[in-house]
């Protein structure tokens, strides 16, 4: 009864802290607490005092030197000498509408370290496209360069500014400075007397480098909402922070942390970092500013009038909306994107980072998660239950405990005496296992990782220069340098079939079965499929007083003194460190897979860029309603900075759901881009099937729908893939003149297609929905259509959450429910055609191996349905260039259903077959009893990868 | 040259037939179909929907698309989300699938049939599994064979171990009722007694401060006062202390529930010997019958005298002056010293007998013998303690965590329920389910915590060998033996 007893040494473990087990706002630093921050937020608009000298054009871009007004009074008079050397600015321009503001310390002047650039987060191939500026022109006492051909960029001289403004004309769209709030703390030499120290909580940072924290105003013209910036448990639309009328006055904070039962509706930052903010408003349309700086940011909203005595005037015939940025370390290294379109956006901000990973398609699929599924019987039982139960899923996910006392990368062989086996068994079902690594590494001498990384001396120093020691789950330990591409590397190898499981069963068989070694199992590779997914758990210094606290209780970070590759200090790149962990792992999944197979790692902490390597998800929320309501604008948010493939723990993860919470948390969660249910393991049990009859059904049902939806899906997956556009995104980015929809965080896109809203309030009747834009809705499960732009009260049904097809869409589906998506591969497709108001409607198909990378090689089918004139045409819209590698499916399209057609039409005729097909009247849903008599074309069975035409006779 | 012709058309035969098969994506006509449904489906042309929601014809069935809501046109396909297909499994039992599983690559039924599509190969293992099967179920047989014999004389215990409660408990009830009669009387002659004792002590007391009084007249009137005072509240205290007494014979009345609710454990223990050695418990229970009759004989014989003796102290309180008796009251109060403790004693056993007359024992009182028993399990380092009706524990070396009260059967009593047990940190009560299942011994087999703080236990015993479970399972083996393919030898 091993497994028993470790749950109640855990149960002993904690007990004792129950006292202090909840999210408390004391534990954390507030902007008052956090020095830089308060200084920034002291400071009076207009005392910044640079002014540009020095402005040439060299390399193709535009260079300046940064200077203090000559007799300018500083009444700062502490920085008052250092700030007197000069600050190298240059600005610089890229396709598509970007530019970007680099200011930094002159490295000729031989500062006294050279301060932290984020490496490995912009595009290799970024730097191709930009732009040889040719020309500067002055104007005043500006300097103006071409940046697209609807925008130029101005450098103004005194006092300084930077703005994008539409060409020729007055019209700006993002300035910064324009408030003269930039500040620029230069490294120094320590003085007699200085106290560089600062204390929190029984923390001290020694500080070695002095103050060199950055801040600036940033301004977004006509926007009615700023968004982004993640990531904070709060609403879609950023509210303001400081100004008239702003009663709660915390910035919204950027510091990844692992806040223990997060609260809803705080500007506090959680597990990941995204500094990018987009504004979007209904005259202009969209802007973006992103800001490369991994160091802790605090980032105001400012409310519309904050700057009234300032004396400071801007452009009074556009709206604006003012923000503070604020950052401990770093430099300015920040991009303006010009829009002008929200999608526009997206794609010049994924330009610049990367667009999200193509997944498997199992991965957007449905993953059941707990911590913990505790021994190979409990796995084997909830595998076979899905199956009694007829309810799809295609993950079972392992957490911390199937290791050896968190050594991770081994098995607790009392628990797990078969892992091979057991993957095998899921593997026959088509599916797949997911396990856990942490980047915490148990400092236990016989432990082969530990062994390793200390001997190699990867891991990350404290200020001594000793291996950082932090406590987390497995007690001691110590924390790979990520930064350093070579651990990365080295990392990445952890992984190989060698390392973490033999390549065959017979390769490890010879070993002794004594040795370390022989932690990793030996695993036949044809059944395998082991993923990683990643928490950062950052935590408490061993020599602190919190040394026995599990690490989600304070201000839980590695000490900003402690010391990266190169003598970067933690403070500089922390928000990123979890990202550096994330494209490790992804990356040595390539390469296990011999670069066939495309990883999927998931991962809690994030910064700019992680969409690149995988997943994310909202971290340890709370079972209830609220939390809930907020998951929505958070996966929103995550969409819009990039992190397109993300979800919320589907049930909460701490506390117990009440069966109608965790019904409406899958009927939503179905549509989140990444949909997984997880849970604490204080909890009491809560697969689907725990909860009556009923219950189960409805859970079914919710699962079902994704599954169905699963080819609408993948194609959007690829959508962002190729243009950085999220699988799902607020109302205003499809519909970005409906000033309705600015605020609007409850409902959302999936696609361009679907609008589903949840139902957040427990036991209601009736919810309002608005549907956006100027055509019809259709009811997913009815059929029912709905007026556009407007709001609809509705009759709230326990089958569903409220969801609509657009009118004027094509859906592809598939109807046959399997046991998972790999046995779905061969199943034929549906089409719902949704004819708005001319009959006409349009939509996408993609479809490749679902695994591996040849799709980058062109090895995929990608199809446009439209219909019009009362024809559905089939069209190619993958390239036909040479030497592209070929995917063929034989999937045939079994059933097209069409919305919004007058019934009459008895028979179809398919070209260039020149076949007959029959026409009938069928149910949008094939097991529902509602929604029924819709024009059914039967049987076309018309090939889903050919050129064909259908025409309604 | 004929000859090759033959083998020729022979081929060419076996390749269009095997092409016909593959080219067709229909499946035959009837896959899918339970024989005992087969009638419904050609019985006629068009053919209804089970649930009358719509017709469809022959040429729909099995045509691979989703007709009928519920599926009936598609019994043999995975069209129907709602449909389910049906393998008859000759040599094995037959299975009903979700019609998803149809042509899905994985081999569910073991004749393979599910999977027509030729992507997978699926091999006929039914003899096999159903050699396996059927192993497996002859030796269940033959558990519930010899478990209904030992269930059989199981509930004939019961029903004796009832009876001889039952009887115990209806002379423990008449001796109850006569013996209170006795006490009530014993108690008002000593509270005569009493009385007159009181009044006595408080005569003489009188008397003597009187005298004290007059031979201290002397002395200051304060000091008299003040002596009165205390005189009054001594008198209080003595008041007080009666009174007290009073609620402590209240007390010992209810004890005997009390105690046994709290000494459940032992009071089973002891009821158990009494069971095992039921010699000693009688003549234990004799004793104390005997020993009351002897009592009410003397006390009816003491009563007697009892009223004479009343009567004789009301006209001692009008004379007022008589002492009372001193061996007579000596002897009152110890009659009813022991006869009280003798009649809590018996309403002790009762009250503990009613107690367990109030479980549910089952539909033949099958679960009469497991009252006051308890099953024990060592699973690594703990000792898992389960006494049905009572409470299950968690034993830990010297500590104890309990799983929960007895609480109730559920599920026909194929499992017992036992609640709110000691209080998880962080988490709920902690429970205990004990699914039980027929076997030949009493005992657990295995405990396991599947959900936080919430067991689960099993409990093999006899007590589940029910017959008409034993004869569900020969008829079972008698359709799986029917169902042998004559071909398979093949295998």
């Amino acid at each position: 009864m091993r497994n028993l007893s470790l749950l109640l040494l855990l149960l002993l473990g904690c007990s004792h802290l129950s006292s202090v087990l909840s999210w408390k706002k004391d534990e954390f630093r507030n902007c008052n607490q956090t020095p830089f921050c308060k200084r920034a937020r002291n400071r009076k608009p207009g005392t910044c005092a640079l002014v540009a000298h020095d402005v040439t054009l060299l390399d193709g871009e535009l260079t300046a030197k940064l200077l203090p007004k000559e007799n300018y009074e500083s009444p700062d008079q502490v920085h008052d000498q250092d700030q007197s050397k000069p600050l190298i600015l240059s600005l610089s321009v890229y396709q598509d509408g970007i530019v970007r503001l680099k200011i930094d310390e002159d490295p000729k002047l031989d500062p006294p370290k050279k301060r932290f650039e984020v490496p490995d987060v912009i595009l290799p191939d970024f730097a191709q496209k930009k732009l040889w500026l040719q020309k500067l022109s002055k104007e005043d006492d500006s300097s103006v360069i071409y940046l697209s051909d609807g925008y130029e960029a101005v450098l103004r001289h005194e006092p300084l500014e930077v703005y994008v403004r539409e060409k020729g004309g007055k019209r700006r769209v993002i300035s910064l400075n324009s408030h003269g709030l930039f500040d620029f703390e230069q490294l120094k030499v320590k003085k007699e007397g200085e106290e560089w120290e600062e204390r929190f909580r029984g923390h001290t940072d020694t500080r070695p480098y002095g103050p060199q924290s950055i801040s600036f105003d940033v301004s977004f013209y006509d926007a009615d909402f700023v968004y982004g910036i993640p990531e904070h448990a709060s609403s879609l639309a950023l509210k303001p922070t400081r100004g008239p009328g702003v009663e709660e006055s915390e910035p919204y904070r950027l510091f990844n942390l692992d806040v223990f039962e997060y609260i809803h509706d705080s500007p506090f930052g959680l597990y990941g970092s995204i500094p990018f903010m987009i504004s979007h408003g209904k005259s202009h349309g969209t802007s973006g500013f992103f800001w490369l700086n991994s160091a802790e940011m605090q980032i105001d909203v400012l409310g519309s009038g904050w700057d009234a005595e300032s004396g400071i005037s801007l452009p009074s015939s556009q709206s604006r909306i003012d923000t503070f940025w604020m950052s401990e370390a770093g430099i300015v290294d920040t991009f303006f994107f010009v829009g002008p379109g929200p999608k526009d956006v997206v794609s010049q901000y994924t330009s610049v980072t990367g667009r999200p990973a193509m997944p498997q398609l199992f991965a957007t699929a449905y993953h059941q998660c707990r911590w913990n599924y505790r021994d190979e019987e409990d796995v084997e039982n909830v595998d076979s239950k899905f199956d009694e139960h007829d309810i799809p899923y295609d993950v079972l996910w392992l957490d911390i405990e199937h290791t050896d006392g968190k050594r991770y990368f081994t098995w607790d062989r009392v628990l797990f005496p078969h892992p091979e086996e057991m993957q095998r068994k899921l593997a026959a079902k088509g599916r797949h296992m997911v396990t856990i690594v942490d980047p915490h590494i148990k400092r236990d001498d016989s432990y082969f990782l530990h062994k390793e990384t200390s001997q190699k001396g990867y891991y990350v120093k404290d200020a001594s220069g000793n291996d950082f020691d932090g406590w987390c789950w497995p007690g001691s330990s110590s924390y790979p340098d990520m930064l350093n591409p070579e651990i990365r590397s080295w990392w990445g190898e952890k992984f190989t079939f060698e390392n973490y499981v033999g390549s065959t069963p017979s390769f490890l068989r010879g070993l002794d079965p004594q040795s370390k070694r022989c932690k990793a199992f030996t695993l036949s590779s044809f059944h395998l499929f082991l993923v990683v997914f990643l928490y950062v758990c950052l935590c408490v210094d061993t020599s602190s007083r919190l040394i026995y606290v599990v690490p989600h209780l304070v201000e839980v970070s590695m000490p900003r003194d402690a010391l990266h590759l190169g003598g970067v200090e933690h403070r500089e790149v922390h928000n990123a460190y979890g990202y550096y962990f994330h494209m490790a792992t992804s990356n040595g999944l390539v390469k296990r897979g011999d670069g066939k197979d495309r990883p999927f790692v998931l991962s809690r902490a994030f910064f700019a860029g992680s969409q690149r390597y995988g997943a994310v998800w909202t971290g340890d929320n709370t079972a209830d309603w609220d939390q809930l309501r907020v998951s929505v604008p958070m996966i929103l948010t995550l969409g819009l900075t990039g992190m397109s493939f993300s979800g919320a723990d589907v049930g909460g993860f701490f506390g117990n759901p009440e069966p109608e919470l965790l019904v409406r948390w899958y009927q939503i969660g179905a549509y989140y881009p990444f949909f997984r249910a997880h849970a604490h393991h204080d909890t009491k049990r809560r697969e689907p099937w725990l909860f009556g009859e009923r219950n189960t059904e409805l859970i079914r049902d919710a699962i079902h729908m994704r599954y169905m939806l699963l080819p609408y899906f993948y194609t959007l997956f690829r959508e962002a893939n190729t243009s950085g556009v999220p699988v799902a995104r607020p109302l205003w980015m499809e519909f970005p003149s409906d000033e309705v929809t600015f605020r609007n965080d409850e409902a959302f896109m999936v696609g361009n297609s679907l609008l589903v809203q949840g139902i957040y309030t427990e036991r209601v009747k009736h919810t309002s929905v608005y549907l956006p834009g100027k055509e019809s809705w259709y009811d997913l499960k009815t059929g029912a259509v709905y007026k556009g732009g407007m709001t609809h009260k509705l009759e709230v049904s326990e089958e569903s959450v409220p969801a609509f097809q657009k009118a004027g869409t094509i859906i592809p589906r598939k109807d046959r429910f399997r046991r998972s998506s790999t046995q779905m591969v061969n199943d034929p497709y549906t089409l719902v055609i949704a004819l708005n108001s001319s009959q006409k409607a349009e939509g996408e198909l993609y479809v490749d191996d679902g695994k591996s990378f040849s799709f980058e090689q062109g090895a995929y089918i990608h199809r446009r349905f439209v219909f019009s004139d009362g024809k559905l045409t089939s069209l190619n819209v993958a390239s036909n260039a040479p030497g592209r590698a070929q995917f063929s499916s034989e999937c045939l399209i079994e059933r097209i259903i069409l919305l919004g057609h007058s019934a009459g039409p008895k028979t179809a005729l398919i070209e260039p077959e020149n076949k007959n097909v029959e026409i009938e009247t069928g149910p949008l849903l094939l097991k529902s009893k509602r929604g029924s008599g819709f024009i059914t074309i039967r049987k076309p069975n018309v090939p889903v990868a050919g050129d064909w035409t259908i025409k309604i006779l | 040259m004929k000859l090759r012709i033959v083998v020729f058309w022979v081929v060419l035969c076996v390749l269009s037939a095997a092409s016909i098969v593959r080219s067709a994506s229909s499946p035959p006509k009837y896959i899918g179909i339970a024989p005992e449904d087969e009638k419904y489906y050609k019985s006629s042309e068009s053919i209804k929907c089970k649930d009358g929601s719509k017709k469809f014809s022959k040429t729909q069935l099995n045509d691979n698309f989703c007709d009928c809501p519920d599926g009936t046109d598609e019994p043999g396909t995975s069209a129907c989300p709602n449909g389910r297909f049906y393998c008859r499994n000759a040599g094995h039992v037959p299975l009903v699938l979700y019609s998803s599983r149809v042509n899905d690559g994985i081999c569910d039924c073991c004749d393979g049939s599910d999977e027509y599509d030729d992507k997978v190969k699926c091999p006929n293992t039914c003899w096999e599994a159903g050699k396996v099967a059927r192993d497996k179920l002859t030796r269940k047989i033959a558990t519930f064979q010899e478990g209904v014999a030992i269930r059989k004389q199981e509930v004939e215990r019961a029903k004796e171990a009832i009876a001889k409660d039952e009887m115990e408990l209806s002379k423990l009830q008449n001796e109850e009722k006569t013996l209170r009669v006795l006490v009530q009387q014993l108690k008002e002659h000593k509270e005569q007694i009493d009385k007159a004792e009181e009044k006595e002590r408080l005569q003489k007391e009188k008397e003597e401060k009187e005298k004290k009084e007059a031979e201290e007249k002397s002395k200051i009137a304060e000091e008299a006062k003040q002596e009165n005072v205390e005189g009054v509240e001594k008198a209080n205290d003595e008041a007080e202390t009666i009174s007290k007494d009073d609620d402590n014979i209240g007390l010992i009345e209810d004890s005997p529930l009390d105690q046994d609710a709290v000494n459940d454990h032992d009071d089973l223990d002891a009821e158990v010997e009494h069971d095992d050695a039921s010699t000693n418990g009688r003549s234990s229970v004799h004793g104390v019958e005997q020993h009351t009759t002897q009592e009410i004989e003397e006390s009816s014989a003491t009563s007697e005298t009892g009223t004479d003796v009343g009567s004789k102290v009301s006209t001692d309180k009008v004379t007022d002056t008589t002492p009372v008796n001193q061996s007579d009251a000596a002897r009152v109060r110890k009659e009813y010293d022991e006869s009280s403790a003798k009649l809590s004693k018996i309403q002790s056993r009762i009250s503990s007998l009613t107690q367990k007359q109030k479980h549910d024992f089952g539909v033949d009182k099958e679960f009469y013998s497991f009252y006051g028993q308890c099953f024990e399990s060592k699973e690594s380092k703990y000792v898992y303690k389960v006494c049905p009706y009572k409470q299950a524990s968690q034993v830990d070396g010297h500590s104890t965590t309990r799983l929960g009260q007895w609480d109730k059967f559920e599920d026909s009593y194929r499992v017992m329920i036992f609640s709110n047990g000691d209080k998880c940190w962080n988490g709920p009560d902690r429970s205990l389910k004990v699914k039980l299942r027929c076997g030949l011994k009493n005992e657990i087999t295995d405990v396991d915590e599947p959900s936080r703080c919430e067991y689960v236990a099993l409990l093999s015993t006899p007590v589940l060998c029910v017959e008409e479970k034993l004869k569900e399972l020969q008829h079972k083996l008698d359709l799986m033996n029917k169902e042998q393919p004559q071909n398979h030898d093949e295998l």
